[in-house]
Protein backbone atom coordinates (compact mmCIF):
# COMPACT_ATOMS: atom_id res chain seq x y z
CA UNK A 1 0.00 0.00 0.00
CA UNK A 2 1.63 3.86 -0.78
CA UNK A 3 2.74 6.12 1.80
CA UNK A 4 1.14 9.23 2.31
CA UNK A 5 3.03 11.32 4.19
CA UNK A 6 0.87 14.45 5.04
CA UNK A 7 3.49 16.17 6.76
CA UNK A 8 5.89 16.05 3.91
CA UNK A 9 3.20 16.25 1.81
CA UNK A 10 4.73 13.35 -0.12
CA UNK A 11 2.84 10.18 -1.73
CA UNK A 12 5.39 7.18 -1.68
CA UNK A 13 5.08 4.03 -4.04
CA UNK A 14 6.83 0.43 -3.99
CA UNK A 15 7.66 -0.85 -7.50
CA UNK A 16 9.27 -4.00 -7.28
CA UNK A 17 11.47 -5.72 -10.15
CA UNK A 18 10.75 -10.22 -9.92
CA UNK A 19 12.04 -12.26 -12.10
CA UNK A 20 14.69 -14.97 -12.04
CA UNK A 21 18.26 -15.11 -11.77
CA UNK A 22 20.22 -12.69 -14.37
CA UNK A 23 17.49 -12.01 -15.99
CA UNK A 24 18.43 -8.01 -16.17
CA UNK A 25 16.47 -6.83 -13.01
CA UNK A 26 19.41 -4.84 -12.09
CA UNK A 27 20.29 -3.71 -15.19
CA UNK A 28 16.91 -2.12 -15.74
CA UNK A 29 17.19 0.10 -12.35
CA UNK A 30 21.05 0.82 -13.49
CA UNK A 31 19.56 2.08 -16.46
CA UNK A 32 17.17 4.15 -14.94
CA UNK A 33 19.92 5.59 -12.72
CA UNK A 34 21.93 6.66 -15.56
CA UNK A 35 19.44 8.08 -18.06
CA UNK A 36 17.30 10.60 -15.45
CA UNK A 37 18.33 13.65 -14.06
CA UNK A 38 20.08 14.31 -10.96
CA UNK A 39 17.74 16.25 -9.37
CA UNK A 40 14.90 13.26 -10.00
CA UNK A 41 16.57 10.69 -8.08
CA UNK A 42 18.24 9.42 -4.97
CA UNK A 43 20.91 7.43 -3.79
CA UNK A 44 21.27 3.76 -5.53
CA UNK A 45 21.75 1.24 -3.11
CA UNK A 46 22.87 -2.36 -4.10
CA UNK A 47 23.64 -5.18 -1.88
CA UNK A 48 25.01 -7.48 -3.87
CA UNK A 49 27.82 -9.95 -3.70
CA UNK A 50 31.60 -9.58 -4.85
CA UNK A 51 30.20 -10.58 -8.64
CA UNK A 52 27.27 -8.50 -8.62
CA UNK A 53 24.58 -10.84 -8.13
CA UNK A 54 21.97 -9.00 -5.76
CA UNK A 55 21.99 -10.71 -2.60
CA UNK A 56 19.12 -8.66 -0.53
CA UNK A 57 17.80 -6.20 -3.00
CA UNK A 58 19.01 -2.82 -5.40
CA UNK A 59 16.75 0.34 -4.07
CA UNK A 60 16.47 3.55 -6.67
CA UNK A 61 14.05 6.62 -5.49
CA UNK A 62 13.07 8.30 -8.53
CA UNK A 63 10.96 12.00 -7.52
CA UNK A 64 8.39 12.31 -10.14
CA UNK A 65 7.26 15.85 -9.22
CA UNK A 66 4.80 17.58 -7.42
CA UNK A 67 1.26 16.52 -8.49
CA UNK A 68 -1.60 18.72 -6.61
CA UNK A 69 0.73 19.60 -3.91
CA UNK A 70 2.12 16.19 -3.12
CA UNK A 71 5.92 15.35 -3.85
CA UNK A 72 5.38 12.02 -5.46
CA UNK A 73 7.68 9.10 -5.81
CA UNK A 74 8.77 5.95 -6.59
CA UNK A 75 10.56 3.15 -4.54
CA UNK A 76 12.08 0.68 -7.36
CA UNK A 77 13.56 -2.39 -5.68
CA UNK A 78 14.99 -5.23 -7.04
CA UNK A 79 14.62 -8.65 -5.39
CA UNK A 80 17.55 -11.29 -5.66
CA UNK A 81 16.56 -13.78 -8.72
CA UNK A 82 18.59 -16.59 -7.69
CA UNK A 83 16.41 -19.17 -6.36
CA UNK A 84 17.98 -19.78 -3.15
CA UNK A 85 17.51 -16.53 -2.08
CA UNK A 86 13.62 -16.73 -1.57
CA UNK A 87 13.56 -15.60 2.60
CA UNK A 88 14.67 -12.16 1.14
CA UNK A 89 12.57 -12.02 -2.20
CA UNK A 90 9.47 -12.62 0.22
CA UNK A 91 10.66 -9.91 2.41
CA UNK A 92 11.07 -7.50 -0.61
CA UNK A 93 7.32 -7.73 -1.60
CA UNK A 94 6.03 -6.43 1.62
CA UNK A 95 3.50 -3.54 0.91
CA UNK A 96 4.64 -3.85 -2.53
CA UNK A 97 2.26 -1.10 -4.99
CA UNK A 98 3.23 -2.73 -8.47
CA UNK A 99 5.49 -5.73 -10.09
CA UNK A 100 7.56 -5.77 -13.05
CA UNK A 101 8.26 -9.51 -13.96
CA UNK A 102 11.63 -9.78 -16.05
CA UNK A 103 11.62 -12.40 -17.93
CA UNK A 104 14.63 -14.12 -20.00
CA UNK A 105 14.55 -14.50 -23.29
CA UNK A 106 17.07 -17.16 -23.58
CA UNK A 107 15.70 -20.63 -24.64
CA UNK A 108 17.32 -21.87 -21.66
CA UNK A 109 15.66 -19.75 -19.13
CA UNK A 110 12.46 -20.43 -20.12
CA UNK A 111 11.87 -22.58 -17.05
CA UNK A 112 13.10 -20.46 -14.45
CA UNK A 113 10.65 -17.92 -15.78
CA UNK A 114 8.22 -20.04 -15.35
CA UNK A 115 9.45 -21.25 -11.70
CA UNK A 116 10.31 -17.41 -10.56
CA UNK A 117 6.46 -16.68 -11.98
CA UNK A 118 5.16 -19.26 -9.83
CA UNK A 119 7.62 -18.42 -6.75
CA UNK A 120 6.10 -14.93 -6.96
CA UNK A 121 2.40 -16.04 -6.72
CA UNK A 122 3.07 -18.39 -3.79
CA UNK A 123 5.07 -15.37 -1.96
CA UNK A 124 2.34 -12.69 -2.66
CA UNK A 125 -0.04 -15.54 -1.31
CA UNK A 126 1.89 -15.18 2.03
CA UNK A 127 0.63 -11.51 2.20
CA UNK A 128 -3.01 -12.40 1.44
CA UNK A 129 -2.21 -11.19 -2.33
CA UNK A 130 -3.46 -12.77 -5.32
CA UNK A 131 -1.95 -11.56 -9.04
CA UNK A 132 -4.48 -10.28 -10.08
CA UNK A 133 -4.84 -7.89 -7.28
CA UNK A 134 -1.64 -6.05 -7.89
CA UNK A 135 -0.65 -4.12 -11.14
CA UNK A 136 2.08 -6.42 -12.78
CA UNK A 137 3.50 -5.68 -16.08
CA UNK A 138 5.81 -8.40 -18.06
CA UNK A 139 9.06 -7.42 -19.65
CA UNK A 140 10.71 -9.76 -21.95
CA UNK A 141 14.58 -8.97 -21.57
CA UNK A 142 17.51 -9.77 -23.39
CA UNK A 143 15.50 -9.53 -26.48
CA UNK A 144 18.86 -9.21 -28.80
CA UNK A 145 20.19 -13.01 -27.31
CA UNK A 146 20.98 -14.06 -31.06
CA UNK A 147 18.27 -17.25 -30.48
CA UNK A 148 15.77 -15.47 -28.55
CA UNK A 149 12.53 -16.90 -28.08
CA UNK A 150 9.39 -15.30 -29.54
CA UNK A 151 7.81 -13.03 -27.09
CA UNK A 152 4.60 -15.09 -27.32
CA UNK A 153 5.84 -18.43 -26.08
CA UNK A 154 7.20 -16.53 -22.76
CA UNK A 155 4.53 -14.66 -22.65
CA UNK A 156 2.58 -18.64 -23.13
CA UNK A 157 4.58 -19.75 -19.97
CA UNK A 158 4.36 -17.14 -17.40
CA UNK A 159 0.96 -15.27 -18.40
CA UNK A 160 -1.19 -17.93 -20.32
CA UNK A 161 -4.28 -16.05 -19.93
CA UNK A 162 -2.74 -12.82 -21.11
CA UNK A 163 -3.72 -11.07 -18.38
CA UNK A 164 -0.48 -8.46 -18.34
CA UNK A 165 0.76 -6.06 -20.69
CA UNK A 166 4.25 -7.48 -21.89
CA UNK A 167 6.96 -5.38 -23.14
CA UNK A 168 10.24 -6.19 -25.31
CA UNK A 169 13.71 -4.60 -23.84
CA UNK A 170 16.89 -4.96 -24.12
CA UNK A 171 17.73 -3.57 -20.72
CA UNK A 172 21.64 -3.05 -21.30
CA UNK A 173 20.91 -0.68 -23.94
CA UNK A 174 17.81 0.72 -22.34
CA UNK A 175 15.32 -0.20 -25.42
CA UNK A 176 11.97 -0.86 -23.48
CA UNK A 177 13.37 -0.08 -19.87
CA UNK A 178 11.30 3.07 -19.43
CA UNK A 179 8.24 2.01 -21.33
CA UNK A 180 7.95 -0.74 -18.96
CA UNK A 181 8.48 0.94 -15.51
CA UNK A 182 5.60 3.79 -17.35
CA UNK A 183 3.59 1.51 -18.14
CA UNK A 184 3.64 0.03 -13.86
CA UNK A 185 3.55 3.52 -12.61
CA UNK A 186 0.04 4.19 -14.69
CA UNK A 187 -1.58 0.82 -13.75
CA UNK A 188 -0.10 1.70 -9.72
CA UNK A 189 -1.43 5.55 -9.92
CA UNK A 190 -4.74 3.98 -11.61
CA UNK A 191 -5.12 1.15 -8.94
CA UNK A 192 -4.92 3.33 -5.90
CA UNK A 193 -7.29 6.54 -7.44
CA UNK A 194 -9.71 4.16 -8.22
CA UNK A 195 -9.60 2.51 -4.70
CA UNK B 1 -2.68 -3.43 -2.13
CA UNK B 2 -3.84 -5.25 1.49
CA UNK B 3 -2.06 -4.29 3.57
CA UNK B 4 -3.01 -0.74 5.75
CA UNK B 5 -0.86 2.39 5.65
CA UNK B 6 -0.12 4.91 8.40
CA UNK B 7 -0.80 8.27 7.59
CA UNK B 8 0.25 10.52 10.35
CA UNK B 9 -1.05 14.22 9.81
CA UNK B 10 -2.34 17.24 12.05
CA UNK B 11 -2.23 16.73 15.47
CA UNK B 12 -0.68 12.93 14.99
CA UNK B 13 2.14 13.85 13.13
CA UNK B 14 2.30 16.93 15.81
CA UNK B 15 2.58 14.79 18.99
CA UNK B 16 4.70 12.00 16.57
CA UNK B 17 7.27 14.78 16.14
CA UNK B 18 7.34 16.19 19.84
CA UNK B 19 8.07 12.42 20.51
CA UNK B 20 11.10 12.27 18.30
CA UNK B 21 12.10 15.69 19.52
CA UNK B 22 12.35 14.69 23.51
CA UNK B 23 13.66 11.96 22.50
CA UNK B 24 16.68 13.57 20.88
CA UNK B 25 16.91 15.65 24.04
CA UNK B 26 17.18 12.88 26.42
CA UNK B 27 19.06 11.08 24.92
CA UNK B 28 21.80 12.91 23.39
CA UNK B 29 21.14 11.28 19.86
CA UNK B 30 21.81 12.97 16.30
CA UNK B 31 18.43 11.64 14.60
CA UNK B 32 15.32 10.13 15.27
CA UNK B 33 13.28 8.53 12.42
CA UNK B 34 9.58 7.25 12.56
CA UNK B 35 9.31 4.28 9.62
CA UNK B 36 6.95 2.60 8.32
CA UNK B 37 7.63 -0.93 7.88
CA UNK B 38 8.23 -0.50 4.39
CA UNK B 39 11.04 1.77 4.96
CA UNK B 40 9.24 4.85 4.29
CA UNK B 41 9.82 7.85 6.79
CA UNK B 42 6.64 8.78 8.85
CA UNK B 43 8.52 11.74 10.72
CA UNK B 44 12.26 12.71 11.35
CA UNK B 45 13.98 15.01 13.60
CA UNK B 46 18.17 16.57 13.50
CA UNK B 47 19.55 17.54 16.73
CA UNK B 48 20.32 21.27 16.01
CA UNK B 49 24.77 20.69 16.53
CA UNK B 50 23.83 17.39 14.63
CA UNK B 51 26.06 17.19 11.39
CA UNK B 52 23.92 16.53 7.79
CA UNK B 53 22.15 13.18 8.36
CA UNK B 54 23.09 10.65 5.29
CA UNK B 55 20.30 10.07 2.50
CA UNK B 56 16.82 9.38 4.95
CA UNK B 57 15.63 7.25 1.84
CA UNK B 58 18.73 4.71 1.41
CA UNK B 59 18.76 5.10 5.39
CA UNK B 60 15.56 4.16 6.22
CA UNK B 61 15.19 1.20 3.16
CA UNK B 62 18.40 -0.83 4.81
CA UNK B 63 17.07 -0.27 8.27
CA UNK B 64 13.43 -1.43 7.31
CA UNK B 65 15.20 -4.57 5.44
CA UNK B 66 17.67 -5.13 8.01
CA UNK B 67 14.43 -5.38 10.76
CA UNK B 68 12.55 -7.19 8.03
CA UNK B 69 15.37 -9.93 7.98
CA UNK B 70 15.67 -10.12 11.42
CA UNK B 71 12.33 -10.66 12.52
CA UNK B 72 12.53 -13.36 9.77
CA UNK B 73 15.59 -15.16 11.69
CA UNK B 74 13.63 -14.76 14.87
CA UNK B 75 10.57 -16.79 13.67
CA UNK B 76 13.23 -19.66 12.43
CA UNK B 77 14.74 -19.85 15.75
CA UNK B 78 11.30 -20.12 17.34
CA UNK B 79 10.83 -16.49 19.07
CA UNK B 80 7.93 -14.63 18.58
CA UNK B 81 10.41 -11.27 17.64
CA UNK B 82 13.43 -9.81 18.76
CA UNK B 83 12.32 -6.53 20.33
CA UNK B 84 14.98 -4.67 19.33
CA UNK B 85 18.18 -3.84 16.76
CA UNK B 86 21.71 -2.08 18.03
CA UNK B 87 24.33 -1.40 15.64
CA UNK B 88 27.52 -0.16 17.01
CA UNK B 89 30.61 0.85 15.32
CA UNK B 90 33.40 3.14 16.96
CA UNK B 91 32.02 6.23 16.96
CA UNK B 92 28.45 5.61 15.33
CA UNK B 93 25.91 3.71 16.77
CA UNK B 94 22.11 2.86 15.14
CA UNK B 95 19.33 1.60 17.64
CA UNK B 96 16.24 0.44 16.03
CA UNK B 97 12.79 -0.23 18.59
CA UNK B 98 9.54 -1.97 16.87
CA UNK B 99 6.75 0.49 17.05
CA UNK B 100 3.87 -1.92 17.48
CA UNK B 101 3.53 -3.84 13.87
CA UNK B 102 3.53 -1.09 11.66
CA UNK B 103 6.29 1.35 12.49
CA UNK B 104 10.04 1.03 13.54
CA UNK B 105 12.07 3.55 15.55
CA UNK B 106 15.11 4.61 14.52
CA UNK B 107 18.11 6.50 16.88
CA UNK B 108 21.34 7.50 15.01
CA UNK B 109 23.89 8.55 17.77
CA UNK B 110 27.52 8.76 18.24
CA UNK B 111 29.55 8.32 21.26
CA UNK B 112 28.52 11.33 23.44
CA UNK B 113 25.28 9.34 23.94
CA UNK B 114 25.54 6.32 26.28
CA UNK B 115 24.06 3.38 24.56
CA UNK B 116 21.88 2.17 28.03
CA UNK B 117 20.57 6.18 27.88
CA UNK B 118 19.72 5.99 24.15
CA UNK B 119 18.25 2.31 24.81
CA UNK B 120 16.31 3.36 27.97
CA UNK B 121 14.80 6.71 26.43
CA UNK B 122 14.49 4.76 23.14
CA UNK B 123 12.06 2.24 24.69
CA UNK B 124 9.82 4.72 26.30
CA UNK B 125 9.77 6.68 22.89
CA UNK B 126 8.56 3.39 21.41
CA UNK B 127 5.62 2.60 23.72
CA UNK B 128 4.06 6.87 23.09
CA UNK B 129 4.46 5.85 19.61
CA UNK B 130 3.07 2.65 19.23
CA UNK B 131 -0.48 4.39 20.78
CA UNK B 132 -0.09 7.44 18.02
CA UNK B 133 0.76 5.57 14.88
CA UNK B 134 -2.20 3.12 16.12
CA UNK B 135 -4.47 5.67 15.74
CA UNK B 136 -2.78 7.19 12.58
CA UNK B 137 -3.61 3.66 10.61
CA UNK B 138 -6.00 4.56 7.44
CA UNK B 139 -7.55 1.65 5.17
CA UNK B 140 -6.57 2.20 1.22
CA UNK B 141 -9.54 3.86 0.29
CA UNK B 142 -9.65 6.68 2.39
CA UNK B 143 -6.16 7.93 0.98
CA UNK B 144 -7.74 10.80 -0.78
CA UNK B 145 -5.96 10.02 -4.60
CA UNK B 146 -8.45 10.91 -7.12
CA UNK B 147 -8.33 10.87 -10.84
CA UNK B 148 -7.38 14.39 -10.60
CA UNK B 149 -3.94 13.28 -9.12
CA UNK B 150 -4.19 10.37 -11.17
CA UNK B 151 -3.53 12.48 -14.46
CA UNK B 152 -1.39 14.71 -13.18
CA UNK B 153 0.90 12.21 -11.87
CA UNK B 154 0.47 10.21 -15.68
CA UNK B 155 1.48 13.87 -17.28
CA UNK B 156 4.44 13.89 -15.21
CA UNK B 157 5.37 10.11 -16.18
CA UNK B 158 5.71 11.25 -19.77
CA UNK B 159 7.95 14.43 -19.09
CA UNK B 160 10.47 12.14 -17.50
CA UNK B 161 10.45 9.45 -19.07
CA UNK B 162 9.18 10.50 -22.59
CA UNK B 163 6.16 9.87 -24.66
Amino acid sequence: MSTINFAAREINFKIVYYGPGMSGKTTNLKWVFQQIPQNRKGEMVSLATEDERTLFFDFLPVDLGEVKGFKTRFHLYTVPGQVFYNASRKLILRGVDGIVFVADSAPNRLRANAESMRNLRENLAEYGIKLEDIPIVLQANKRDTPDALPVEMIQAVIDPEKRFPIFEAVATTGMGVFETLKAVSREVLSRVASS
Amino acid sequence: MVEPAVALFGEAYEKAARVLEELLRESGARYTLLLDRKGFVLVHKEALWAPKPPALDSLATLIAGNAAATQALARMLGEPRFNELLHQGSTHGLYVEEVGELALLVIVFDSSAPVGRVKLYGKRAAQALEGITQEAVVSPGTLGIDSEYREGASALLDELFGN
